[in-house]
């Protein structure tokens, strides 16, 4: 099979130019993802009335449901706008799988360090606060990276909903030139380069918090 | 340093891969005119969303005017008109379907162009149509100008996205499947759609509030059915066949069947090709 380099590197700026869209979606989508895992595994953890059925039925729904069917019923179902779209059902999906990771980091806190902080005295906020909190995000961190980086993969479902992300490039140039293993190609060397720093920045990540090097 | 080699034997393994597909290619053949008679049944491409030229029917049955004629070639081949296996296509796929060799045939209002033709085998033309834009009543395109700074819908991989990619100052909005790309339009995604005139004047008529304002852009352009590259032997086969149907008119009995009720007073001879002679 002979590539076709000249397109192949003419591709190149725009793929460069639907790398910050594919960013964009995930960087935002990822970091709304916490924002609504932390909030949900906090109230849980914390047993706060009413919210526990909601929250769990939230997780149920968007951990069993596929990003591509969320993606389908906001922008045809609710009519939302595609990028707005893209970001919604990837905090959606992420939501749920942030909540699981954030709880299971709680619940790996022994009941013991509870109970200690509260028999020394400490206010129920500041059991949480600085005992319970700091030890649980250390736990998090490995189930939280791959989420961030499982996150950024289903990004590549998005150009269904006419998102012109780089899946959506590499689709345009197989349509239009037919060169199928170019574009496919560069769209995997287009993966790598945006999520070979984000895998190296978890992977210090989680060496740093496996021998507690921070708070010292 | 590790991990800079990990990186490099990955983009290796990529360029690999690829370089193996080579063998898959040369493997085939499946689709000489001896191997399909051996295999009994023709494996032909069509639309599943495109009426009145390919789709299927509320009781699953594959209908339109390019399954018209796939029927037609199945019965001169093997003499039988119910031996196809039918793949369903979406446009962007239609080049990638034949090079795989999963199918012998493409009949899916495929417009020969250029660049597929670098790529496929059209045999002669049995339908003809050029560009249109169907758009809501409210906001009426009647000219390609209307479209300026405005967005557009189009399906990937098609004439129309090809047409209009090179035309600057239009927001292209894309979707893969032809049917998400009404439901856009409907839903208000984009001023209009543009894919080939027939379809969106078929579409129209279906489609109350819709109409299509601009029925004339880039040149009337044949559609035509394909095969892999380099298979002369059954796209000599086709020719042959489209010629033999043209003495008795038989893209005009297919126009009878399958477009009439769509078009209503059109004149057939506007938008079919007959015996292959365009």
């Amino acid at each position: 099979m002979e590539l076709d380099y000249q397109n192949m590197i003419g591709s190149i700026p725009l793929f460069a130019q639907a790398a910050w869209t594919t960013l964009w979606i995930a960087v935002s989508g990822v970091l709304l993802a916490s924002a609504i895992g932390a909030g949900c595994a906090l109230s849980l953890y914390l047993e706060w009335p009413f919210l526990t059925r909601p929250i769990k039925a939230y997780i149920e729904v968007s951990r069993n449901t596929p990003l591509l069917v969320q993606l389908f019923l906001l922008h045809f179902g609710l009519k939302v706008e595609a990028l707005p779209c893209a970001v919604m059902a990837l905090a959606f999906l992420g939501g749920g799988y942030m909540a699981e990771a954030f709880r299971a980091g709680l619940e790996a806190v022994e009941r013991s360090q509870v109970e200690s902080a509260l028999s020394l005295g400490l206010s129920r906020y500041e059991t949480v606060r600085y005992v319970v909190l700091p030890q649980a995000l250390i736990s998090a961190v490995p189930a939280i990276g791959a989420n961030v980086i499982f996150l950024f993969k289903e990004t590549s479902v998005v150009s269904v909903v006419a998102v012109t992300d780089i899946v959506a490039v590499a689709k345009d140039l197989i349509s239009l030139y037919y060169e199928t293993a170019e574009a496919l190609i560069m769209l995997v060397i287009a993966y790598l380069v945006l999520l070979t720093p984000i895998c190296l920045a978890v992977w210090w990540l989680e060496r740093r918090v496996k021998h507690a090097v921070f708070g010292r | 340093m590790r991990n800079l080699f990990k990186f490099v034997a990955i983009v290796a393994a990529v360029f690999g891969f690829a370089g193996a597909s080579t063998f898959v290619n040369a493997a085939d053949a499946q689709d000489s005119i001896a191997a399909i008679k051996a295999r009994g049944h023709l494996k032909i491409a069509v639309f599943s969303d495109k009426p009145p030229f390919g789709f299927v029917d509320k009781d699953g049955k594959n209908q339109g005017y390019d399954v018209y004629f796939a029927r037609r070639f199945a019965k001169e081949l093997l003499g039988d008109e119910s031996k196809i296996e039918f793949t369903l296509t979406e446009p962007a796929n239609r080049v990638d379907l034949l090079e795989s060799g999963r199918v012998d045939i493409v009949l899916a209002n495929f417009t020969v162009t250029p660049e597929r033709s670098k790529r496929v085998d059209f045999a002669k033309p049995y339908f003809k149509t050029a560009i249109g834009v169907v758009s809501n009543d409210q906001t009426p395109i009647n000219k390609v100008e209307d479209l300026q700074g405005k967005k557009l819908i189009v399906i990937r991989g098609t004439t129309a996205d090809v047409y209009f990619s090179k035309i600057k100052g239009i927001d292209l909005v894309k979707y893969d499947q032809i049917s998400d790309a009404f439901q856009a339009l409907r839903d208000g995604r984009g001023v209009g759609l543009a894919q080939d005139t027939t379809l969106v004047l078929a579409w129209a008529n279906e489609n109350k509030g819709f109409s299509v304002g601009v029925g004339d852009i880039g040149d009337v352009e044949p559609i035509a059915p394909a095969v892999r590259k380099g298979n002369t032997e059954l796209r000599d086969w086709i020719n042959d066949t489209l010629a033999k149907l043209g003495k008795e008119n038989f893209a005009h009995k297919a126009f009878d069947a399958t477009l009439k009720p769509y078009y209503g007073n059109i004149k057939p001879e506007d938008i079919i090709v007959e015996g292959g002679v365009f």
